[in-house]
């Protein structure tokens, strides 16, 4: 008995599912293995210790709202003095020593978590 | 045992002759009642109240109030046997030793001595308001072993535990009109007037000391009382109102050559959802919520800043409690994702819980009764209240909260966020705690106090005032099992005088 055979019709259209549910996979999961993109800012060194930049970027919205004369420049030179030879954690550990926090819509945060939060914005 | 005695059925004109009479049937007047039991004085307490709510009498509370929001002054007691006590909600804790300080950054402060003075009579106060074995601040580590705490790293806040009072049954809590009645009446030097009250105080022409004082009814009745010593129980309120309408032979009232009668009112505002507090870990113990019973000890925590920290920091006293679950919004749950990340915590648990307080008010002698010209039914000028608070306790406490925000940071446990920054919301959160204070204050200066340290009134040789409107300073304590240690107090130094 004769086997039924694919058309070139039907093969060219599987074909076409198939890679549009492989590049849909493709876009859902690259985020995650990449990290999400932003367009780049002068921070970015400062903004990669921020594991979820979005949420951030919304308390630092609200940050910026209550400090216009805020100057992105002169908050990435204090944290990186403060980041020098230190990671994220010791650095808030040091802010909550040392009294240094920040109120932010009322909420109360390490200092330059809340200096983070604002670069996020930029 | 014998019955209480209508004061409606003393024949206008009598004249008692006690050795002490206390007028006023609180949780005050009650004490020194109980305490002056089994000795040979003769001991006369006259209530305006009965055994229960009247509103007529409640009526006689009536007056205004100006200023900054307060309940209305017939809303805030209770003027029948037990005073007070008949709406408390049974909330005890002792004052801190830095209470009776004179604080430099709290003006007006400084009691006439230490809390030593006090120490002999916490255990008795204990015992009456029925607040079970004394455990307060002993209860962290045992309570630790019910439930962990929600963990504070070190810093000016700690976690200080109230206890409660509690009726028979577990029926919070002790009003001591219905729980000591029976005692009152096996008390055989006492007699115990109930609807009789006191319009006036009259000072001996000398002005020395007070000769007697009037006794009226709502029948018509009026009768004299010429005890050698009267003790003043009626409340912070109604003992200034009482001694500023005497006004017969001292035209600015009784004891109050200084105008200090009736100033430095105070109470302890409780604003309502002062912050949010998150816990990353999930929901917290449930005697954060609800008294605990630890060993007959009905406890529940609160948040108090250490003496230390007050000094450091120029705070007041505040007791902070958690009070129920909240959701958070949007910007609430980034806060706590962002922070709870950085610091490398799992927050996926997290609860979110509102929290309110007790706060200690600066003394200020403008926050204050003075008469009106509308009177009573009984005659007596009605009160006006006029009332204050100031940015700055309300910025004092802020401090506080920062702080224990950043030590909820540094353990790691959880964060804050304040919920009140303007003026105008602090005013519209308000609430009170119906304790008056500070209208007749203790000091050893006449000019400075209505009443001496032994809480005799300062000029009159046999008038004394008990009460917390004899606090000085108002700590962030509630007052009634504090207020009736002091009496215990007067009570022995009145047996040690009046032998």
């Amino acid at each position: 008995m004769k086997q039924p055979r694919l058309s070139r019709r039907t093969m060219v259209a599987g074909g076409g599912v198939a890679a549009a549910l492989g590049a849909t996979a493709l876009g859902l999961t690259l985020p995650r293995w990449l990290g999400r993109r932003h367009a780049p800012t002068p921070y970015d060194d400062l903004l990669a210790t921020l594991v979820d930049r979005e949420q951030a970027a919304r308390l630092g919205e609200v940050a910026r709202s209550a400090l216009p004369t805020f100057s992105a420049r002169a908050a990435a030179r204090e944290l990186r003095q403060r980041f020098e030879r230190r990671n994220l954690a010791e650095v808030l550990d040091a802010d909550i020593r040392e009294g240094r926090i920040a109120e932010v819509g009322g909420w109360l945060l390490p200092d330059s978590l809340a200096q983070l939060c604002t670069l996020a914005t930029y | 045992m014998s019955a209480f005695i209508d004061a409606r059925a003393i024949p206008s004109g009598t004249i008692l002759q006690p050795d002490v009479a206390i007028i006023g049937g609180g949780p005050a007047g009650i004490t020194l009642a109980l305490a002056l039991a089994q000795t040979r004085l003769k001991v006369m307490l006259f209530e305006s109240g009965g055994m229960d709510f009247d509103a007529k009498t409640q009526a006689l509370y009536g007056g205004k109030v100006a200023g900054v929001s307060y309940l209305p002054l017939d809303a805030s007691r209770m003027r029948y046997l037990g005073g007070g006590s008949n709406h408390w909600g049974g909330w005890c804790r002792p004052l801190d030793p830095i209470d009776f300080e004179q604080r430099p950054w709290v003006r007006h402060s400084g009691w006439p001595f230490g809390i030593k003075e006090l120490q002999p009579y916490f255990k008795r106060a204990q015992t009456l308001v029925e607040a079970g074995p004394w455990s307060y601040d002993r209860s962290t580590k045992p309570m630790a072993e019910v439930a962990e705490p929600l963990e504070l790293g070190s810093g000016g806040v700690y976690t200080s535990w109230f206890q409660f009072s509690r009726q028979r049954d577990s029926v919070l809590p002790t009003h001591f009109g219905e729980r000591y009645a029976a005692d009152l009446k096996r008390v055989a030097n006492l007699k115990l007037f109930l609807h009789g009250n006191a319009t006036h105080l009259s000072i001996a022409a000398n002005a020395a000391n007070l000769d007697h004082f009037e006794i009226s009814t709502f029948n018509g009745r009026k009768f004299s009382v010429k005890a050698k010593t009267t003790v003043l129980a009626l409340g912070a309120v109604e003992n200034a109102r009482l001694m500023l309408a005497s006004r017969d032979v001292a035209s600015a009232g009784v004891g109050n050559g200084n105008d200090l009668v009736g100033r430095f009112f105070a109470d302890h505002p409780i604003p309502r959802d002062t912050a949010t507090l998150v816990s990353f870990a999930g929901d917290i113990p449930g005697y954060y919520f609800n008294a605990y019973d630890l060993n007959g000890a009905l406890v529940r925590p609160a948040f108090a800043p250490r003496d230390d920290f007050k000094r450091n920091s120029k705070v007041l006293g505040s007791l902070t409690t958690v009070e129920n679950a909240v959701e958070l919004d949007d910007l609430g749950k980034a806060a706590v994702v962002t922070t709870a990340l950085a610091l490398g915590v799992d927050a996926s648990n997290a609860k979110a819980y509102s929290v309110g307080c007790g706060l200690e008010l600066e003394p200020d002698p403008e926050r204050r009764l003075t008469l009106t010209d509308e009177r009573d039914s009984l005659g007596l000028p009605r009160l006006k209240l006029s009332n204050r608070v100031s940015d700055s306790d309300f910025a004092r406490y802020r401090l506080t909260m920062r702080e224990l925000g950043r030590q909820l940071l540094a353990a790691r446990s959880g964060m804050m966020r304040l919920n009140l920054k303007s003026r105008e919301s602090w005013l519209a959160a308000l609430d009170w705690g119906d304790h008056h204070l500070g209208t007749t204050r203790m000091h050893v200066d006449p000019k400075q106090g209505v009443v001496d340290a032994n809480l005799k009134v300062h000029g009159l040789s046999n008038l004394y005032v008990a009460g917390s409107g004899v606090f000085p300073t108002y700590s962030a304590s509630n007052p009634t099992m504090n207020l009736v240690a002091l009496t215990l107090r007067l009570a022995d130094h009145l047996k040690g005088i009046m032998r």
